[in-house]
């Protein structure tokens, strides 16, 4: 039988902070990283972050609403996951929405990659784009509610 | 109007399912039919028939790469974008393509 995944297999708790004093882009994803590194996702840091800037070169990954969403994909990632902060205060990033972004959710993929997991970040993804969902992840103050929030599928499957 | 489609992002990961969640609801809201392929990391999915893409009257193409499979829709009115637009503004796009199709038939 296949296995069945829930976000909270890719989301560990320790990988959220809801209060990140980060003022930079730069800062978010630095702890953004680090707290990959230290939930023992990443086997380098340093690469890691080279490889979600070579995404961001490719193009803008804030998506507008306060949202962003930086991605490496890199050897450097052991297990597929991802990382939520939402920033204390507006940080500047490129978007191809308007204004900064405060909520930013990393996903960290394994370069090769092809399994379940990858299907769940794709889910992740799909309920940004449910304005509640979004709102909720704003205001909520518990981790484990936004591990929950994620889980909720979009409205067209 | 029918639509089919294709979504494609540079990591496949993201992007790819935001362009088609959006516009398979924007196509519902505006009382279109849709049917968008995703190309992602993962591989193909909801592949679209020959069938589907006989009977569209339209292919969005909303990718940031090349896709696979292009030659399927020779002949057909092929609107290309990229994810970004499909995300950002996807009711306004489809509603631009209808009047765009409509002129056409004029």
């Amino acid at each position: 039988m296949e296995e069945e995944l829930f976000i909270g297999d890719i989301i560990q708790e320790s990988c959220v902070n809801l209060h990140m004093q980060a003022t930079t882009k730069e800062e978010v994803i630095e702890e953004m990283a680090t707290m990959l590194m230290k939930a023992g996702v990443l086997s380098s840091k340093e690469e890691f972050i080279k490889d979600v800037y070579l995404r961001e070169a490719e193009g803008a990954t804030g998506l507008g609403d306060g949202v962003a969403i930086p991605h490496g994909k890199s050897d450097a990632v052991i297990r597929t996951s991802v990382a939520v902060a939402r920033c204390d205060q507006d940080i500047e990033w490129e978007s191809i929405g308007e204004g900064p972004s405060r909520l930013i959710i990393m996903f960290a993929v394994n370069t090769n990659d092809k399994s379940k997991l990858v299907t769940l970040l794709a889910q992740m993804a799909v309920s940004l784009c449910d304005e509640t969902i979004v709102q909720k992840l704003f205001q909520c103050e518990d981790s484990q509610e936004v591990i929950q929030l994620f889980s909720k599928k979009g409205e067209v499957a | 109007m029918k639509i089919v489609g294709v979504a494609a992002c540079t990591a496949g990961i993201a992007h790819t399912y935001m362009a088609k969640e959006k516009l398979v609801s924007a196509a519902k809201r505006l009382g279109h039919t849709a049917k968008i392929e995703t190309q992602g990391t993962i591989g193909t999915e909801d592949s679209l028939t020959p069938e589907e893409i006989a009977e569209a009257d339209v292919v969005i193409l909303a990718v940031d790469v090349k896709v696979n499979g292009e030659n399927r829709f020779k002949g057909k009115t092929v609107i290309r974008v990229g994810t970004a637009a499909a995300i950002k503004n996807p009711v306004e796009l489809l509603v631009k393509i209808e009047k765009a199709l409509n002129a056409n038939e004029d």
